[in-house]
């Protein structure tokens, strides 16, 4: 009797841990599945945004081309994880510099279509900054339930690996340097 | 008028008039009271000097008591309303000329409803001091609040529960979403720590608990939602510290949601507010100056969480 309640509990404990881990599991592949969603949107912008100030900016041109040329990459669909956030994060820096450049142009900073297209622009990173927290939480969450007892060995058992966690990009932290970005 | 030394220099030129003939009418009040309970003693020894009988004894008690209530209520509702319109309703629009009030109304009741703060279920919903208008772009109103649970027990007396007493305040928040996030203060966190946050995560009314990077804000609150990313979306790491900052100004109990693209906002008070003072003097700053910051703690609320900052695609 004793004996078969201790195995009960032990059992039920293992399936307990082992549907918190794959839970836990998930939500990090979740997460990461609607930040690349809102990384997407943001992609799909770009045509629009360099449609709209292109006629405006004359020296910004190298930029522009490069961004759409980053776009094309984007789309194309194939790249890895890695090559994807390598990808977005000089999507934010060339973003950044035009946004910065945008200052020099009166008659653009006026214009209705550029304005709405600047509000689309600050909503989809502010998402993305959003999930980029929501995936570090699921990331942290995971992680610890991998190293901590006593889920810690049920995780080895299941083979389930370390993930890292988002990092902004050395390149984002500085604060962005538009003559260098303009010069290239 | 934002600052105490504006207030006072208000106090001095526009509101001491007032606060003159007010308090002659308090002391009328005061006058009434006073005779009143005078009256309500001396019918019943004058009706037993004469030693009517018990039923005569009731047909003139009666009547005198009812009629002292009847009066000393109508005159203090009268010297409230007065107050109200002549004190309360004159800082409000020193603070902000835009506003509206009005003394009798309180926010909608569904709106409280709405806003799904108070998991407790309450049958009686009450309020006045209601201010209504738009601070920049953002709209905003509040009243005071007091929602409460009333049932009668076996004897058929009324017992009442508070569920909520204090500023209820709702305001267009300068991002859109489509979800529910509350952010509730944190009392299991603070008390068992861990286990507390353990089970904060089983809360299953309240939808997903999600965990905040904020190690400050994570210990004053607690985060629950539907969408782990729009709670994050909408609670960005500078309307965390916000929110934060408006708690400790606040100084009580701090509950927010966000639902239907507005921001609800419940701040727990003891007191009744607004009130004028009947037993003691209005000619004091003290009063005034305490009126002054549970409004100014209200209409602030809208750059105090920064929601004239409109640059996302909502106007």
């Amino acid at each position: 009797m004793v004996i078969g309640i201790i195995v009960a509990v032990v059992l039920l404990s293992f399936a307990f841990m082992y549907n918190g881990l794959v839970r836990k599991k998930n939500q990090v592949e979740n997460v990461f599945a609607s930040m690349d969603a809102m990384l997407k949107k943001r992609t799909d912008l770009i045509p629009n945004l360099v449609s709209a100030v292109q006629q405006y900016m004359q020296h910004e041109r190298e930029t522009l081309n490069e961004l759409t040329e980053m776009r094309a990459k984007a789309v194309s669909g194939q790249l890895s994880a890695d090559e994807k956030i390598a990808l977005q994060n000089q999507f934010s820096r060339a973003l950044g510099g035009i946004m910065v450049a945008v200052e020099n142009y009166p008659d653009l900073k006026a214009d209705q279509n550029f304005i709405q297209l600047q509000s689309s622009l600050n909503e989809v990173e502010e998402q993305i900054s959003a999930a980029r927290r929501a995936y570090n939480a699921a990331v942290t969450s995971y992680n610890n339930a991998i190293e901590m007892l006593p889920t810690n060995i049920l995780a080895s058992m299941m083979s389930y690996q370390r993930k890292n966690v988002f990092e902004i990009s050395e390149a984002e932290r500085k604060n962005v340097d538009v003559k260098g970005l303009f010069k290239q | 008028m934002k600052t105490i030394e504006e207030l006072r220099a208000y106090y001095e030129t526009d509101l001491l008039p007032t606060l003159t003939v007010l308090d002659r009418a308090r002391k009328k009040v005061l006058l009434g009271l006073f005779v009143g309970i005078v009256i309500s003693v001396i019918a019943p020894i004058i009706a037993l000097y004469f030693s009517f009988g018990s039923v005569v004894l009731m047909a003139i008690c009666f009547p005198v008591w009812i009629g002292v209530i009847i009066y000393l209520s109508i005159s203090t509702g009268k010297y409230k309303k007065s107050f109200k319109v002549g004190i309360i309703e004159q800082i409000v629009r020193a603070i902000d000329p835009n506003l509206s009030y009005d003394a009798s109304k309180a926010v909608n009741k569904s709106h409280f409803t709405h806003s799904e703060l108070f998991k407790k279920s309450w049958n009686e919903y009450k309020g006045d001091d209601y201010v209504q208008g738009m601070v920049g772009k953002t709209s905003l109103e509040f009243s005071e609040v007091h929602a409460q649970h009333v049932s009668t027990d076996s004897e058929g007396r009324r017992q009442a529960s508070t569920v909520f007493k204090g500023l209820f305040l709702v305001a267009d928040f300068n991002k859109s979403f489509q979800g529910k996030t509350f952010v509730l203060p944190d009392t299991a966190e603070k008390l068992f720590g861990s286990i507390g946050s353990m089970l904060q995560s089983w809360n299953a009314a309240r939808g997903e608990l999600v965990k905040m990077e904020d190690v400050a804000f994570e210990k004053e609150f607690v985060v629950y939602g539907d969408d782990q990313i729009e709670a994050r979306y909408i609670l960005s790491t500078s309307l965390m510290e916000r929110i934060l900052a408006y708690k400790k100004k606040s100084n009580r109990p701090v509950r927010l949601s966000f639902i239907g693209n507005n921001v609800h906002v419940a701040i727990s008070y003891k007191k009744s507010l607004f009130e004028p003072r009947i037993f003691r003097s209005l000619l004091n700053f003290r009063p005034i100056q305490e009126y002054f910051e549970d409004l100014s703690l209200a209409i602030d609320l809208v750059e105090d969480l920064n929601l004239n900052t409109r640059i996302w695609t909502k106007d």
